[in-house]
């Protein structure tokens, strides 16, 4: 299934297994906006020197995924501006660089037709490799 | 007590965080102030998980109380 036609989804069109993928990155700015929004100017995150200096080739990464909620909101796209992120949860397995170019894979895991709740099981990959994996609910408007 | 009206318990006090709450067929949103329309909806799709059955937005609309909900799920589950 390509993005775009996910776009096109509606409630009742979601089912179990369904899945794509939506390629992403994260550029400086928005680190920097991160930074300021949340409080956390770890230098991990915004300073390429300190953070190749503590062993992360790429220099500055990018720590939390899960609060860029981009990273997997185009999956609630069929009716976005109805939609309601519910939940999201994320176990990171390797660090995702600035401007680094990843995928986020969602696989719909369940949906309730009585609610308007969807399930997603989700996974980053950047380069094959599994930088994170984990689940997010999505309240679908109608 | 009733095995259902348990596990029907157990669910509102997972959702709700709040194991004081005693539930009854007359039991409604009323009476719990957390009970609010995100928290509804959690409630309706914890109890499809825990009683592995499905319910449509015109079955969730109609509910008044919990007696109705127990109701529905047992008419689903043949109990």
């Amino acid at each position: 299934m390509t993005d775009s036609l996910a776009r096109c989804l509606a409630l009742n069109e979601l089912t179990e297994g369904l899945l794509t993928t939506v390629d992403f990155s994260i550029g400086a700015e928005q680190m920097r906006q991160f930074a300021e929004l949340s409080g956390d100017f770890n230098p991990l995150h915004t300073d390429d020197a300190f953070a190749r200096g503590k062993g992360f080739e790429g220099g500055r990464r990018v720590r939390r995924l899960a609060d860029r909620q981009g990273v997997a909101a185009d999956w609630h796209a069929p009716a976005r501006r109805e939609s309601v992120w519910a939940s999201i949860s994320l176990d990171f397995r390797r660090p995702l660089y600035v401007g680094q170019a990843a995928q986020v894979e969602g696989t719909v895991s369940s949906v309730s037709q009585g609610t308007g709740m969807v399930e997603l099981a989700l996974r980053v990959r950047a380069s094959g490799k599994l930088l994170a994996k984990g689940s997010a609910e999505v309240l679908v408007g109608r | 007590m009733d095995p259902e009206y348990a596990t029907l318990t157990e669910v509102f006090h997972e959702v709700f965080d709040d194991d004081s709450i005693v539930v009854t067929p007359e039991l409604t949103a009323r009476d719990v102030p957390e009970w609010d329309s995100l928290s509804h909806i959690r409630l309706v799709v914890t109890v499809e998980k825990k009683f592995s059955l499905k319910f449509s937005a015109a079955e969730v609309g109609r509910l008044k109380n919990v007696g109705e909900f127990m109701s529905l799920i047992r008419s689903k589950t043949g109990r």
